[in-house]
């Protein structure tokens, strides 16, 4: 036999000095790795995504529509790499989001953003402002969320509490944002009496423009004297509110009017806008306070690329430190969510599940092998795994959920490559033919080619995966590339390290020379029973071909039947959950508290929750999710969220999907009450999006859209296992349009303009400048406004009054500074706030969005449930709505409707698993090609890929799992690994026969010789899967692998060898 | 370092609530274990009740009294119909006679303690008697 590639590098290092070197020096940098490499939660997802908030001032959203949002979303589609444009135009301004292909770099996408921008601003009609561009990136998500709460102390107090430590943990190295919700900031309210104003003739514009120029310094300059510059400045900072006070803002008859005399001035919190209240819940530690107090976030976010572990622990170091100093000993200082924390979790999960895997596998190996042969195998897998967390460090990846899922999922497999060359190395020396160098060297030869082809198939197999595209491509990637460095170097592993130490570490047992003979071992006689009846019967044969064909159709055809459920990915089981809560527009900020205190009141009960933490008004610190949902832009007054924390999922029974699932109609309920949306919200286990189940519906106009819309929401309602349906189609809110009577203003005075700022002056408020003080660490505004309970209805505001600017005409000669009413100038319009229109890919679009739990969890076949009923909806015109599924409506005229949501990505990844799929066959094929030289028989090798389905899907009934997208994976994998096996069977048969055996006798002998390690890499597989099996996402891969794992090695090692002995024999006779 | 943190911080997390559980007044604790027994006493509520104001709107009023402040939040305590006293945020607009009225978080009808007290705490059951009033016929 001539010795291959194989045969020389184990004949080179098998006495190398070099070699356990180079074993140490590999264990030392992988393990200096896993300590550098950076963990995180997530993995780093580069999608570059851009909110553009352009204003457009008193416009309506129809016109914000056709003038803005239209002609920048048709530039920004020119861009190159621009995935989808949507935008949504509100009442005064539209918010157009660009979001870029996956993968694009960021900073150059922000280059071309802004440029192509910049070169379309003067087609923008007069009145647009300049547009707010805000970059949103997955390192916007806080890592830590800090909750300040107190018995004691009101938001005021806390903010400021909050803002302080906000500052010194600013200073620790590699953090991010740290950023503040809720909480009320300190600020300068002027509060305008109107009797008063009147009574001295002073109107507020007047008070606006007193205080912004009383509020100035400069320097002047300077001059010389005496060799000496000296400067000269002048004015002075408005320090405190008694200097705002102290303004004069008009003369009275002959003395000054102050500021004092015609407002209060309020140096204080400012006016409630949010309420953020923290509590803790039947599952709280024991002698925790009960009731729910004032409380205020501080969210940390970190830097791209540095480590959330450390991160976290060095803030909450320094929260300690700054517990002696700055903060008060009223406050409490709760963590509410620590992904440094959780990333370690997963980290150590993953060491653990390595660790017990790499036992389990050396465990069967020493039943085979011996505790020798064990120990060869058991000191490989550390040096492939220490080498490939080394590559993950180099190509800057993160230790996350993901790529960690990458090195469970190859435990199994790297195993293989020293398994079957320890094995038959072992062989050899138990065989004792040759002096023990020899032998070794003889054994590497034997299976060393072979296996280089095999682990090359395996790779083939798990290597297309890197090109599924879509959001999905990232948490996807890590894992061909890691599992095919993985399989690399446990190649490398295999013919360097391992004929080293098993030449060194196997015995030949000495003594008695009795020649070895393969007819007398057990596994021949076994497969001599089996084989035989078969390769002498053609009919038998053919039975046996039947039964497995009919095996195969049985457990294909559970799929139709519903009886395993496809789904993308199951939800993980994690320590939070989010509801949402949403009222009509038009509610009050009070109501909406309300309404999310009593849900959360309801939450308090539920016996796996530890904590929670509303806010309404202000959006809570968002996560992953909310970040490709906008949940960072709830803060308007008819939002709440409530951030639900959980107790650590090792001391709960439920999963945290099972408990979303059983508050959600205790949750609804309440909010039904007070006409409330109320969604539950769990962090999807892959890429988030807009909703699971969303319909897009197009159509011709928005009345037309709207009432398709209200009839698919209908659809969705009555469909069981659709859960939280929503539109987004705001809800009637009632709007009073002063109407400027332009005749009555020209001849008073008064332009349109005066009149509208001394509205938004009264109503919102006016921030007119900034308290200079150097204590402050948050800027202090000073804002003129109405007291509130002066500002309660058209009667309060047509107590203003507006301040002529002069008139004269021919007849009448008006002085300027008159006071005219303001209910002298306008009159009242009741009408419906319009609309806000929503836009994607240039069409516009409402959406109808809900989620699927209980009678179904996989949207799919929610849809396909809906479908009819949607077809069977009427709509003017008379024709069909036939939902689509994957591509846009060619056209507006008639209404239609697309599927989209997680649907959309599931297609996506399925689409693109299939082709990588196809892609693998095809690569394997040819390999397979290349090595035996033979057309026929790589098609006989790839018979033991269909055979895996006979395992995988009735593993996944029996466990009553879905079959998921890893699942696939599995199933892709499990490809490499038969064709690997039937490589390594046929390999022999050929050897043998080329040795001058007769062929069945071959077929038997090598089915014989190598059911061992066909039986021990397999058995590696199924045993490294099984520590997978318990967690949620991991549980589809597990299942593949585990089950048909078994069955196809089953049927590989008697189908395989049948096969190849019948089409020989045919070719043997021709 | 981590697993330090992490020893540190749990018991503190567990600790500091009960620090400040034990160290701080004790009354919600004296009032839970009283309420089932003596304290399941009578809170004089009152309905919040609606008035015309010029102009025809309809506002509703609640007494001054009922009223109390936590730094800028404005709040009532609201006797539900488990009979269940909770703490209500509300904004309030101007003073009207010895009420004030309310702009936001409550509905007419609802029953709020008329006089509050610092003693009053949430979550606890108390027996209504509703106090009536002349002025609603007014």
């Amino acid at each position: 036999m001539n010795e291959g590639i194989a045969g020389k590098l184990a004949k080179q290092f098998i006495n190398s000095k070099i070699t356990p070197l180079l074993m140490v020096a590999s264990l030392l940098v992988g393990i200096m790795a896993t300590f550098m490499t950076p963990r995180e939660e997530e993995p780093q997802i580069v999608v570059p995504m851009v909110d553009l908030y352009i204003p457009y001032p008193g416009a309506t959203p129809a016109e914000v529509e056709s003038r803005v949002a239209k002609s920048v979303e048709r530039t920004l589609t020119e861009i190159p790499g621009v995935d989808y444009v949507y935008s949504t135009s509100m009442p005064d301004f539209a918010v157009v989001t660009v979001r870029y292909k996956v993968g694009e770099d960021a900073e150059k996408s922000m280059v071309k953003l802004w440029s192509t921008l910049m070169k379309n601003m003067d087609k923008m009609p007069p009145g647009v402002q300049f547009p707010l561009m805000k970059k949103v990136s997955i390192d916007d998500v806080p890592v830590l969320n800090l909750t300040f709460w107190s018995k004691t102390k009101d938001p005021f107090e806390l903010r400021k509490t909050a803002v302080g430590v906000a500052d010194e943990l600013k200073k620790i190295k590699s953090i991010g944002d740290v950023d503040i919700k809720g909480g009320l900031k300190r600020q300068v309210k002027i509060v305008l009496d109107k009797e008063k104003l009147r009574q001295f003739n002073v109107s507020p514009l007047q008070i606006a423009r007193q205080v912004q120029m009383a509020n100035s310094q400069m320097t002047s300059g300077d001059f010389k004297q005496m060799n000496q510059e000296i400067i000269v400045r002048s004015g002075r900072f408005l320090e405190s509110a008694s200097d705002v006070g102290n303004i004069v803002v008009g003369i009275y008859g002959a003395s000054p009017v102050y500021l004092r005399d015609v407002a209060s001035v309020v140096d204080g919190p400012e006016e409630v806008n949010n309420y953020n209240f923290f509590g803790w819940a039947a599952a709280a530690p024991k002698g925790s306070v009960s009731g729910e107090y004032p409380a205020v976030t501080l969210t940390v976010a970190k830097r791209q690329g540095s480590d959330a572990s450390k991160l976290a622990d060095k803030v909450l170091a320094r929260v300690e430190e700054l517990k002696k100093s700055s903060i008060p000993a009223g406050v409490t200082v709760s963590e509410t969510r620590n992904y440094g924390a959780t990333a370690t979790d997963k980290v150590t999960t993953l060491l653990e599940h390595l660790l017990m895997a790499v036992v389990a596998v050396t465990i069967v190996v020493g039943f085979f092998l011996g505790w020798r042969g064990a120990l060869v195998v058991l000191a490989s897998v550390p040096i492939t795994f220490a080498l490939t967390l080394l590559i993950y460090y180099l190509l800057d990846y993160s230790l996350n959920r993901v790529t960690l899922f990458a090195l469970i999922f190859v435990t199994g497999i790297v195993v293989d490559d020293s398994i079957i060359i320890a094995e038959n190395i072992h062989r050899h020396f138990a065989m004792k033919r040759q002096p023990k160098l020899q032998a070794a060297i003889t054994a590497i030869n034997e299976v060393g080619n072979p296996t280089i082809l095999a682990t090359f198939t395996v790779i083939a197999a798990v290597l297309p995966m890197v090109f599924v595209s879509g959001l999905m491509g990232p948490y996807m990637s890590p894992m061909p590339i890691g599992a095919s460095l993985a399989m690399i170097f446990s190649l490398l592993v295999a013919l360097i390290a391992t004929p080293w130490l098993s030449f060194r570490l196997l015995k030949t047992e000495a003594g008695h020379h009795e020649e070895y003979d393969i007819t007398k071992t057990g596994y021949y006689k076994i497969f001599n029973t089996i084989l035989s009846p078969f390769i002498e019967s053609s009919f038998k044969r053919w039975v046996a071909f039947g039964v497995v064909g009919l095996m195969l159709v049985g457990a294909i055809a559970l799929v139709p039947l519903k009886a395993v459920q496809m789904k993308m990915l199951p939800f993980d089981n994690k320590n939070e959950f989010q509801v949402i809560v949403d009222m009509p527009e038009g509610t009050a900020l009070e109501q909406t508290a309300r309404v999310t205190k009593e849900i959360s009141a309801y939450l308090k009960t539920v016996p796996e929750v530890l904590s929670y933490q509303y806010y309404v008004g202000t959006n809570a610190p968002i996560n992953f999710n909310g970040l490709v949902r906008h949940y960072y832009l709830r803060q308007a007054k008819n939002m709440g969220d409530i951030q639900v924390n959980l107790i650590p999922k090792d001391e709960r029974k439920s999963q945290s999907h099972d408990i979303a699932k059983k508050v959600r109609a205790g949750v609804q309920q309440i909010a039904m009450r007070y006409n409330a949306n109320a969604k539950i919200v769990e962090i999807p286990p892959g890429p988030p999006v807009l909703s699971t189940l969303v319909a897009e519906i197009y159509g011709p106009s928005q009345e037309q859209q709207i009432a398709l819309a209200k009839q698919v929401k209908k659809v969705f309602e009555e469909t069981p296992g659709v859960v939280d349906v929503d539109w987004m189609v705001e809800a009637d809110q009632k709007v009073y349009n002063l109407v400027v009577n332009k005749e009555r203003a020209a001849f008073r005075g008064v332009t349109a303009e005066q009149i509208a700022q001394t509205l938004r002056m009264s109503l919102a408020g006016m921030d007119v400048g900034v308290l200079h003080t150097d204590k402050e660490l948050e800027p202090v505004m000073i804002q003129v406004r109405l007291p509130q309970s002066g500002r309660t209805s058209l009667q309060d505001l047509s107590g203003i009054f507006v301040q002529s600017q002069g008139m004269g005409t021919l007849t009448t000669r008006l002085r300027a500074g008159e006071m005219i009413p303001l209910s002298e100038l306008v009159t009242v319009e009741e009408k419906i706030q319009d609309k806000s229109i929503f836009r994607k890919d240039l069409r516009r679009v409402v959406y109808v969005t809900a989620d699927v739990a209980g009678a179904t969890e996989s949207p799919v076949y929610a849809m396909l449930d809906m479908d009819k009923k949607i077809e069977s909806l009427k709509v003017p015109g008379g024709y069909r709505v036939t939902p689509l599924y994957t591509a846009n409506p060619t056209s507006e005229e008639k209404l239609s409707m697309k599927w989209d949501g997680e649907w959309q990505i599931t297609f996506e990844v399925f689409r693109d698993l299939g082709t990588a799929f196809a892609v693998v066959l095809v690569i394997i094929y040819l390999l397979i090609i290349g090595w035996f030289q033979s057309f026929k028989t790589p098609l006989i090798m790839m018979i033991a890929i269909p055979l895996s389905l006979v395992g995988i899907i009735p593993g996944h009934l029996l466990h009553g799992a879905f079959f998921t997208a890893t699942s696939m994976i599995g199933m892709i994998a499990l490809a490499g690994i038969m064709v690997r096996n039937s490589v390594l069977l046929i390999d022999f048969i050929q050897i043998r026969r080329a040795e001058g055996a007769d062929l069945k006798q071959a077929v038997i002998e090598s089915a014989a010789v190598r059911t061992r390690p066909i039986i021990l890499t397999s058995g590696a597989v199924v045993i490294g899967s099984i520590v997978m099996l318990f967690d949620p996402i991991f549980q589809g891969l597990a299942i593949s692998l585990i089950w048909g794992g078994v069955l196809s090695t089953i049927l590989t090692l008697v189908v395989v060898p049948i096969v190849y002995y019948m089409v020989e024999k045919k070719s043997a006779k021709l | 370092m981590r697993v330090d943190i992490k020893k540190i911080f749990f018991p503190l997390l567990v600790a500091l609530p009960l620090l400040f559980a034990g160290c701080g007044n004790r009354e919600p604790e004296s009032i839970k274990s009283g309420q089932k027994v003596s304290l399941a006493a009578a809170v004089s509520v009152v309905a919040v009740r609606s008035a015309f104001v010029a102009g025809g709107n309809e506002v509703l009023l609640v007494p001054a009294s009922a009223i109390f402040r936590k730094g800028e939040l404005t709040a009532v305590f609201v006797v539900g119909a488990d009979n269940r006293l909770s703490v209500r945020w509300i904004s309030t607009g101007r003073f009207m006679q010895g009420y004030l009225v309310v702009l936001g978080g409550l509905d007419k009808g609802e029953f709020v303690v008329g006089v509050y007290s610092p003693e009053l705490v949430e979550g606890v059951t108390v027996i209504k008697s509703v106090t009536a009033e002349d002025q609603t016929n007014e």
